[in-house]
């Protein structure tokens, strides 16, 4: 009698996963110490991997979490059905977009205030480059007779100081000799 | 490094002769939600969620490695069956048709990872937030004949973390989430032929590393 050859490792993954031996491979199993524990060390294996497979998720989700993913899932489908709420903007306004419909008085009048501004803005910030332009230095603020005190405590001020050198300035000038054109200012500035 | 496979939307479909409790409920999510009746399909949908939730999460943990990660791919893949019902084909199992829509939210959600550990230094492991959960596994919780104890439970989740992608892929399909390799050919777009060789590859490779 020949006896068949060992049923291979490939076809022993098989019939674990999927199928069942042939006649002829039952057979042989049967008889072959080696095939049978081949085949039982690989089941045991599998079964080891799968119920470890099993634990560390269900230990990561017990049944709480998964109540609550169930719930969050139902929630989630019940948002996306739910058409989109569309925001009036501005509120008055429907959703639907309105041709623009202006009066000629009120372009000119939001023509007017625009260039005013942009006019304004330019001076002022002309004014703040250039102190010959349109006002004078800050030097030149202190009256004459007020000159001779503020020479000591009040260096040149050119139009190029900065809010903290300006400030220091101020500083200097209150610590020395009183000044009269300075008392307004100390006196609106919260001490 | 191979890559993961993408599942292509377009599987070859195999008439089943039994039909699954998943797949009776998504047949009638589908009939509720064509005729209209989305509160239905809605209430029906819940049934759904229920049958197939734990072995969704099961595969999706095996998948990604943090429970995170997991969940949000479960969802994903339940809202992704909720919006396509009408596209089940209720000659295919349901079981099959989900498997494929989960594992592509997984695919998207390790790609997503993968983005965000390129830009961001990570401050701990990325399976580090489940190790309180993975340490409370509890071995009175082992309902299987076989006892596991915690230091083989982590020598296994690491072998099994050492198989490429794609034999992964079909192991964890194949053994976790209990298809049969037609199942699985269908799931990931591969023939059976492909399907077997990459089954056989990740057996033999566990056994390397787990038998010693």
């Amino acid at each position: 009698m020949i006896r068949r050859a060992h049923v291979s490792d490939d076809r022993l993954v098989e019939i674990c996963f999927d199928g069942a031996l042939t006649s002829a491979e039952d057979a042989h199993v049967a008889g072959c110490d080696e095939c049978r524990a081949r085949r039982s060390r690989l089941e045991l294996l599998l079964r080891e991997v799968n119920a470890a497979a099993r634990i560390e998720a269900d230990a990561a989700f017990p049944l709480e979490r998964l109540a609550a993913q169930h719930a969050r899932i139902l929630q989630r489908i019940e948002q996306d059905g739910r058409p989109a709420r569309v925001i009036a903007f501005p509120a008055s306004q429907s959703p639907e977009m309105r041709p623009l419909r202006t009066r000629p008085a009120a372009r000119w009048i939001a023509g007017a205030a625009a260039a005013g501004l942009a006019v304004g803005l330019l001076a002022g910030h002309l004014a703040h480059d250039l102190p010959q332009f349109g006002r004078p230095s800050r030097n030149t603020v202190i009256s004459s007779s007020a000159r001779q005190d503020v020479q000591p405590a009040l260096r040149a001020v050119n139009a190029s100081l900065n809010d903290e050198e300006f400030l220091g300035e101020i500083e200097n000038a209150l610590d020395g000799p009183r000044l009269t054109v300075l008392r307004p200012l100390n006196d609106f500035t919260p001490q | 490094m191979s890559r993961a496979p993408r599942v292509p939307r377009a599987a070859r479909a195999e008439p089943v002769s039994s039909r699954s409790t998943g797949s009776a409920i998504a047949a009638e999510v589908k009939a509720l939600m064509l005729a209209g009746d989305r509160d239905g399909a809605r209430e029906r949908f819940g049934a759904l969620v229920a049958a197939e939730q734990r072995r969704a999460v099961r595969l999706a943990y095996q998948y990604l490695r943090d429970a995170h990660d997991a969940d949000e791919a479960v969802q994903d893949a339940f809202v992704k069956v909720f919006t396509h019902i009408a596209s089940y084909r209720e000659e295919l199992p349901f079981e099959v048709w989900f498997t494929r829509i989960l594992v592509n939210a997984c695919l998207d959600i390790r790609k997503a990872r993968a983005r965000r550990l390129r830009w961001v230094l990570p401050i701990e492991g990325p399976s580090s937030t489940d190790a309180p959960a993975r340490e409370a596994v509890d071995r009175e919780r082992l309902t299987e004949d076989v006892l596991v104890s915690r230091a083989r439970l982590r020598e296994i989740a690491a072998a099994v973390d050492q198989l490429p992608e794609r034999q992964r892929t079909v192991f964890m399909l194949s053994h976790f989430a209990g298809q049969s390799t037609s199942q699985v050919s269908q799931a990931l777009g591969i023939s059976e032929a492909t399907v077997r060789v990459h089954l056989f590859r990740a057996v033999h490779k566990l056994r390397r590393i787990l038998e010693h």
